[in-house]
C-alpha cells in the first residue's frame, strides 16, 4: 500500500467525523431551543448548550474541510475479535441478573481469554479460577452482594 | 494556624494505620500499573475507582489510595521503559531513550535504581512546592466570585490544547464534546429534562466513572487486540540497583534542575507530565552538547526525565486540589472521584475539610518514602510481572473494571453506557481525536454552566459582568497568552517537522 493511499484513508476518517458531530451539534442546538425557560432566568436551560455547540459545529465543519491524521485502522481478524469482546461484554451483561454472576462469569473469563489469544488449555482453568477470584473478591473481601444463581437462596 | 502545624495535622491522619496500609497498597499496585505497557496513570486510576468506591472507604481514605496509584504510577512508568524499551505510559517515554541503551549494556539495575532516586527526588520537590503553593493560590481564590471563576473554567479549556499532543483542532472539538455530553440530564436550576429522549437511566446524567471507565480502560482493551500479542522478550539481566543509587550523586545538578522544570510544567494548567519530562530531557541534552552521550546510554538521560516527570506529577495537584480545574489527565480523573463522593475541591475544601487536605499532603510525603524503599528491593519482581501473559492479564483488569462497575449501582445500564464509551474512545483515539479533554468538558462543564448563569443572575441578565472585574480580565489574558503561545509552539513543531 502507498504512502498516498494510507493518507487519503486517514483523511476520509476524519470527514465522517467532522460530518458526525457537525449534525450532532446541529442537533444539539436545533433540540436546545424547545427547552423551556423559567421565571427569572436570565439564562435559561438552553443557553449554555446551545454556546457549546457553536463551536463544536465550526470545528467539524473545519474537519471535514482540512483532515488531520489518523491512526491505522484494524484490520478484519482484529476488528472481528474486537466486535467479539464487545459481543461478549454485552451479552455478560444481559445474563449478569437473570442467570447470577458465577454461571455468566465463568463464561465470560474462560471466552474473554480465549478472545485475548489463550489456547483451551489455558483459558479453562484460569478463566475458572480468575472467574471465582472475582467472586470472592467482591461478594467476600468488598462485601457487595452480586447477583445470585436463580433458584438458589442463601 | 500556619502551614507547619497544618502540615503536622495532616501527618496525624495520614500515619493511621488504615491510611498508611492503604498508602502501601496504593504504591504497590501503581507501581505495578504504571510499569504494564500501554497501562499508564489515567488508565490505572480509571480501573481503581470502582473499586474504591467498593471498599466504602471514607473520602480521605480513597484519595489517599488513589493518589498513591497515581504517585507509584508514575515510578512504575519508568520500569517497562528501561526493561523492554516500551513506555508504561506517555511522560515514560522520555526514559526510554538512554534507559533502555543502559539496560542492553547490562546496566539495567544501575538504571533503575538511579531513575527511582531521581523519581524520588522530583515527586518530593512537587510536594514540597505543593505545600507552599496550594495555601497562596487558595487565598487567592477565596476572593473568587461566579464570574472569575467562569473565567477560570474558560482558561482551564483555552489551554486544553497543551494537555494533548494531538491537533488544536481536535483538542477543542474534543472539549466541546464533553461540555455538550455534561448537559445531559435533569437541568439543576430549571428542572428541564435535556438530551434525555425519555431515559429515565440518563435524568441523573451521565456517570462521570462509568464514563471514564469506558473511554479509558475498554478502549485500552480494543486497542490491545490489535496490537502485536506477544512482545516479552527474554529475560534480561537486571542487575543491582544499588550502584545508580550513588550515580544519583554525580546526578544531583540534574535531578535538582528536572525537579524545578518539571514542577512548573505541572502547575501550569494543560501542561502536564509528559511537557514536564521532555522539557527536562531536551533542557539537560542542551546543557551537555557533544559532552554528553544522550541517546546511547547517558546516566543524566534517565535521570532528568524522571525527576521532571514526577515532578510534574506533583505540580499538577495544586491546580487541581485549589481551584477545582484539573492541569492532567490523571488529575481530571481525580477530580471524578472526589465530585463523585460529593466534595467539591476548591478555596473552600481547605477550610472546610483541612484533615483532608493536609492528611492528603502528608500522605504524599510517605508514600514517596514507600516508593523508594520498595523499588529498591521489588524492582526485580515487578520486571518479573512484566512478562505475564497478556491473555491473563487484560481479561482480568478488564473483568476487574466491569463488575467494578456494576456494583456501584447494580444497573445493567451502567455496563450498556460503559461499552457505548468505550467504542467512543476507541474511535476517538483511532482519529487521534485526545479522550482527556472530552472527560474535562464532561466532569468540568456543570460547574461552568452554573457559574455562567449565577454570574447572569446577579447582573440581571447583563454579559458586561463576565469581563468586570481586574481578576476576570487578568485571567482571559492569561488565557489569551497561553493559547497563543501554544498555537506558535505547534506553528513552530509542524514547520520543523514539515
Amino acid at each position: 500500500m502507498s504512502d498516498d493511499a494510507e493518507t487519503s484513508h486517514a483523511a476520509l476518517g476524519d470527514r465522517i467525523a467532522g460530518a458526525v458531530l457537525a449534525l450532532l451539534a446541529l442537533g444539539a442546538w436545533w433540540h436546545a431551543q424547545s427547552f423551556v425557560t423559567g421565571f427569572m432566568q436570565p439564562v435559561g436551560p438552553g443557553v449554555f448548550p446551545q454556546l457549546v455547540s457553536v463551536p463544536l459545529g465550526l470545528l467539524a465543519v473545519y474537519l471535514i474541510a482540512r483532515p488531520g491524521l489518523n491512526q491505522r485502522w484494524p484490520d478484519a481478524a482484529a476488528l472481528c475479535r474486537q466486535l467479539g469482546v464487545l459481543l461478549l461484554l454485552g451479552t455478560y451483561a444481559a445474563f449478569l441478573e437473570p442467570c447470577g454472576f458465577i454461571p455468566s462469569t465463568l463464561v465470560a473469563t474462560v471466552v474473554l481469554m480465549r478472545l485475548f489469544g489463550a489456547h483451551w488449555r489455558q483459558a479453562l482453568p484460569y478463566g475458572l479460577l480468575l472467574g471465582l477470584a472475582l467472586y470472592a473478591l467482591f461478594e467476600f473481601a468488598l462485601g457487595i452482594p452480586l447477583p445470585d444463581m436463580p433458584g438458589l437462596k442463601v | 494556624m500556619d502551614i507547619f502545624d497544618f502540615l503536622v495535622h495532616g501527618f496525624a491522619v495520614a500515619l493511621q494505620p488504615q491510611h498508611l496500609l492503604l498508602a502501601l497498597i496504593g504504591c504497590t499496585i501503581g507501581t505495578l500499573i504504571g510499569a504494564l505497557p500501554g497501562l499508564g496513570p489515567v488508565n490505572g486510576v480509571a480501573l481503581l475507582i470502582p473499586l474504591a468506591f467498593n471498599f466504602g472507604l471514607a473520602p480521605t481514605a480513597a484519595l489517599i489510595l488513589l493518589v498513591s496509584v497515581y504517585y507509584g504510577c508514575m515510578y512504575g512508568g519508568r520500569i517497562s521503559s528501561i526493561v523492554l524499551n516500551i513506555p508504561g505510559d506517555e511522560p515514560a517515554m522520555m526514559t526510554t531513550l538512554d534507559g533502555f541503551p543502559m539496560a542492553r549494556a547490562g546496566r539495567g539495575g544501575e538504571a533503575l535504581g538511579l531513575s527511582a532516586v531521581a523519581s524520588f527526588v522530583g515527586a518530593t520537590v512537587a510536594t514540597i512546592g505543593l505545600t507552599l503553593f496550594a495555601p497562596l493560590l487558595v487565598t487567592v481564590a477565596i476572593r473568587f466570585g461566579p464570574a472569575e471563576y467562569f473565567a477560570l473554567f474558560v482558561l482551564a479549556f483555552a489551554t486544553i490544547g497543551g494537555v494533548t499532543t494531538g491537533s488544536f483542532t481536535k483538542s477543542f472539538i474534543a472539549a466541546s464534546l464533553g461540555l455538550l455530553l455534561g448537559t445531559v440530564g435533569i437541568d439543576p436550576v430549571s428542572g428541564v429534562a435535556r438530551y434525555t429522549f425519555g431515559w429515565y437511566e440518563l435524568y441523573d446524567g451521565i456517570d462521570y466513572i462509568v464514563a471514564l471507565v469506558g473511554l479509558f480502560a475498554v478502549s485500552e482493551c480494543l486497542l490491545f487486540l490489535e496490537r502485536d500479542r506477544d512482545k516479552a522478550d527474554a529475560a534480561m539481566r537486571i542487575g543491582s540497583a544499588v550502584p545508580g543509587m550513588r550515580r544519583s550523586l554525580d546526578c544531583a545538578p540534574t535531578i535538582g534542575r528536572g525537579s524545578v522544570i518539571g514542577f512548573i510544567s505541572g502547575v501550569l494548567p494543560g501542561a502536564g507530565a509528559s511537557l514536564g519530562s521532555f522539557l527536562s530531557y531536551v533542557l539537560e541534552k542542551r546543557w551537555w552538547g557533544a559532552k554528553g552521550k544522550f541517546g546511547e546510554g547517558d546516566p543524566r538521560g534517565v535521570a532528568a526525565p524522571e525527576a521532571g516527570n514526577n515532578a510534574a506529577a506533583g505540580g499538577a495537584l495544586i491546580p487541581m486540589l485549589s481551584l477545582g480545574i484539573p492541569g492532567s489527565g490523571t488529575t481530571a480523573i481525580l477530580l471524578a472521584l472526589l465530585l463523585s463522593m460529593n466534595i467539591t475541591p476548591g478555596p473552600l475544601l481547605f477550610e472546610q475539610q483541612p484533615d483532608m487536605v493536609w492528611g492528603l499532603v502528608a500522605a504524599l510525603f510517605i508514600g514517596n518514602v514507600m516508593l523508594l524503599v520498595l523499588n529498591i528491593p521489588l524492582v526485580g519482581f515487578f520486571a518479573k510481572v512484566l512478562q505475564a501473559p497478556s491473555w491473563f492479564l487484560m481479561p482480568m483488569v478488564t473483568l476487574v473494571a466491569f463488575v467494578g462497575i456494576y456494583s456501584l449501582n447494580n444497573s445493567a445500564f451502567d455496563l450498556y453506557m460503559m461499552l457505548a464509551f468505550g467504542v467512543l474512545g476507541y474511535g476517538l483515539r483511532k482519529l487521534e481525536i485526545p479522550t482527556v479533554p472530552v472527560v474535562l468538558g464532561l466532569l468540568l462543564g456543570g460547574q461552568m454552566e452554573f457559574n455562567l448563569r449565577r454570574a447572569m443572575s446577579i447582573s440581571g441578565g447583563d454579559w458586561s459582568i463576565l469581563v468586570n472585574s481586574g481578576i476576570s480580565i487578568g485571567i482571559y489574558l492569561f488565557a489569551g497568552t497561553l493559547l497563543l503561545a501554544g498555537l506558535m509552539y505547534a506553528l513552530l513543531l509542524k514547520r520543523r517537522l514539515g
